[in-house]
């Protein structure tokens, strides 16, 4: 996952650049008090998930750069949320004055460019070619092509074990335990139970899907979309189960009824 | 060609020490040579399960420290001849152990000709654990049919898959047995414990042994006697069937799993 960009033998520390899991809070409004309202009803419903979660503000949505008092008070906002800011993304012009008032990083993610989303999706699709490099990539170094096949992964996936799959599926042939998560940039196929967290489309590919064979998952996530399962819909339940994006929302349905 | 044997389950009070003690036991009087040691520093139990607790003059970091030689510090079973005791240290803490540490006491037991080395690990993911599983040949992992237990049985055998030197050397992997205790089919048939089936569904693995809930396992502890000794019990008869597994018997059939059938008297009179 990660590539070392400057790293000598005796050196006590290892500079890297490499990707790590971030929420993101795109804004659609810069109105602090009601960021703060619907932030701490979103994590009411499943509070371990957000504890001290780092949290990248996406301002790619907003129609007017917003103000740098205003963005103290939602950064303030998310605080109090229990999250900490730690970047703001959307490489356009206004994040990059905007950041350094705040003193945060503007971290330039996937979706580097705000394109409009029919852009995205494609952009998500050529992640899977070798050819046009849609991410960012800071590493000058010459990647090798990634492999064109899932990464099929036989044994169990066991409670603390994570397993990612890199720009391509994931294909899991053995039951992944609650409290595992299995991961990709492209579809996540589980042939066993999946009692763990599911993620599929980690780098933003909405068109990514989950496939299990017996549904009992803790969490289900696509491109950053995710619903957590406290209790198991009667209907999903043990059963084969799919899960897509339509737009923003998670979509769940049986196979073979 | 010795095999190291680590009885682990993450989840504490779940019978591990119990269950390294009637291994080890059963496995002597097949008449193999067998060392059981205590990595559960700071906390030793295993001296009194196999009720030698008295005889501990030095233990398993003394040796480790160069305090001892490995001879002076087994202790010989009184009742098997062929069994053999390493005690925890009741005065140190888990840092005590090292890899390395670890590795030059194998080494000499193997060197000593033993066939079994059965490693008692502590509860936990730390280091007395992890220790305790990585030069493990095979693992049994003690499960109780409870939710909690057999979580933290499939954290447990995640890290066997991961954190032995087998995983890390790219060898064959650690061979995982499941084996449940404190099994009641009573409760199983009335909804209160999982069955074996659920577990073997969880955790994808095979049972190599189910020992019934019986007061005798405590009545055991207390008497410093595996409770494999003792006679006419359900539960050393079901340790001794899982030692015969062990020893590659997989046709024996799992007793003492289903509900006991009511007799004629208890039937009329209320059981």
């Amino acid at each position: 996952m990660k590539k070392a960009a400057a790293a000598t033998p005796a050196s006590v520390i290892d500079l890297r650049f490499g990707q790590v899991g971030l929420l993101q809070v795109r804004l659609r409004e810069v109105d602090a008090p009601a960021i703060k309202a619907e932030l701490a009803a979103r994590i009411a419903s499943a509070p371990q998930f957000f504890q001290h979660t780092g949290v990248c503000l996406d301002l790619s949505a907003l129609e007017h750069p917003p103000e740098v008092a205003t963005l103290r008070g939602i950064v303030e906002a998310i605080r109090l949320a229990g999250m900490i800011t730690v970047g703001v993304s959307d490489a356009s012009p206004t994040a990059d004055q905007l950041a350094p008032a705040l003193d945060l990083p503007v971290l330039a993610g996937f979706r580097q460019l705000s394109r409009p989303p029919a852009q995205l999706v494609r952009a998500a699709k050529a992640a899977a070619q070798p050819a046009p490099e849609a991410v960012s990539e800071p590493e000058p170094e010459i990647a090798p092509p990634p492999p064109t096949s899932g990464l099929v992964h036989t044994q169990p996936v066991r409670s603390g074990q994570r397993v990612y799959a890199r720009e391509r599926d994931l294909i899991v042939t053995a039951a992944v335990g609650a409290g595992a998560e299995v991961m990709a940039d492209g579809c996540v196929h589980v042939y066993g139970t999946l009692r763990g967290r599911a993620m599929a489309g980690v780098r933003g590919d909405t068109n990514a899907r989950l496939f299990c064979q017996e549904f009992r998952a803790e969490l289900v996530a696509i491109a950053g979309v995710f619903r957590v399962f406290e209790t198991l819909p009667e209907e999903l339940a043990g059963h084969p189960v799919q899960a897509w994006l339509e737009g923003e929302a998670l979509r769940f349905s049986r196979f073979g009824v | 060609m010795t095999e190291i044997i680590v009885v682990t389950s993450g989840k504490g009070g779940v019978g591990k020490t119990t269950t390294s003690a009637s291994l080890a036991c059963g496995l002597a009087r097949t008449g193999k040579r067998v060392a059981v040691i205590d990595f559960d520093i700071g906390l030793r139990n295993l001296d009194l399960i196999m009720g030698c607790e008295r005889r501990v003059v030095y233990d398993f970091v003394n040796v480790i420290n160069g305090d001892c030689t490995l001879k002076q510090a087994l202790i010989k079973d009184k009742r098997i001849d062929t069994l053999f005791v390493l005690a925890a240290s009741q005065t140190r803490d888990k840092d005590a152990l090292t890899a390395e540490g670890v590795r030059k006491v194998l080494d000499e037991l193997i060197a000593d000709g033993f066939d079994f080395i059965l490693c008692d690990s502590p509860a936990g993911i730390e280091k007395g654990a992890h220790l305790a599983m990585y030069y493990a040949d095979r693992a049994v992992v003690v499960v109780n049919p409870e939710v909690s237990s057999v979580r933290d049985s499939d954290r447990i055998l995640g890290l066997l898959a991961s954190k032995t030197e087998r995983a890390e050397k790219g060898g064959t992997k650690v061979r995982e047995h499941l084996l449940l205790t404190r099994y009641s089919p009573t409760r199983v048939a009335a909804g209160e414990m999982l069955s074996i089936a659920d577990v073997k569904d969880i955790l994808g693995l095979d049972v190599i042994g189910v020992i019934p809930e019986s007061p005798q396992v405590l009545s055991a502890s207390n008497a410093g006697t595996p409770v494999i000794m003792m006679d006419e019990s359900d539960a050393a008869a079901a340790y001794g069937d899982a030692v015969a597994r062990l020893l590659g018997d997989e046709s024996l059939p799992m007793r003492f799993i289903d509900e006991p059938k009511k007799g004629f008297f208890a039937r009329v009179f209320g059981g």
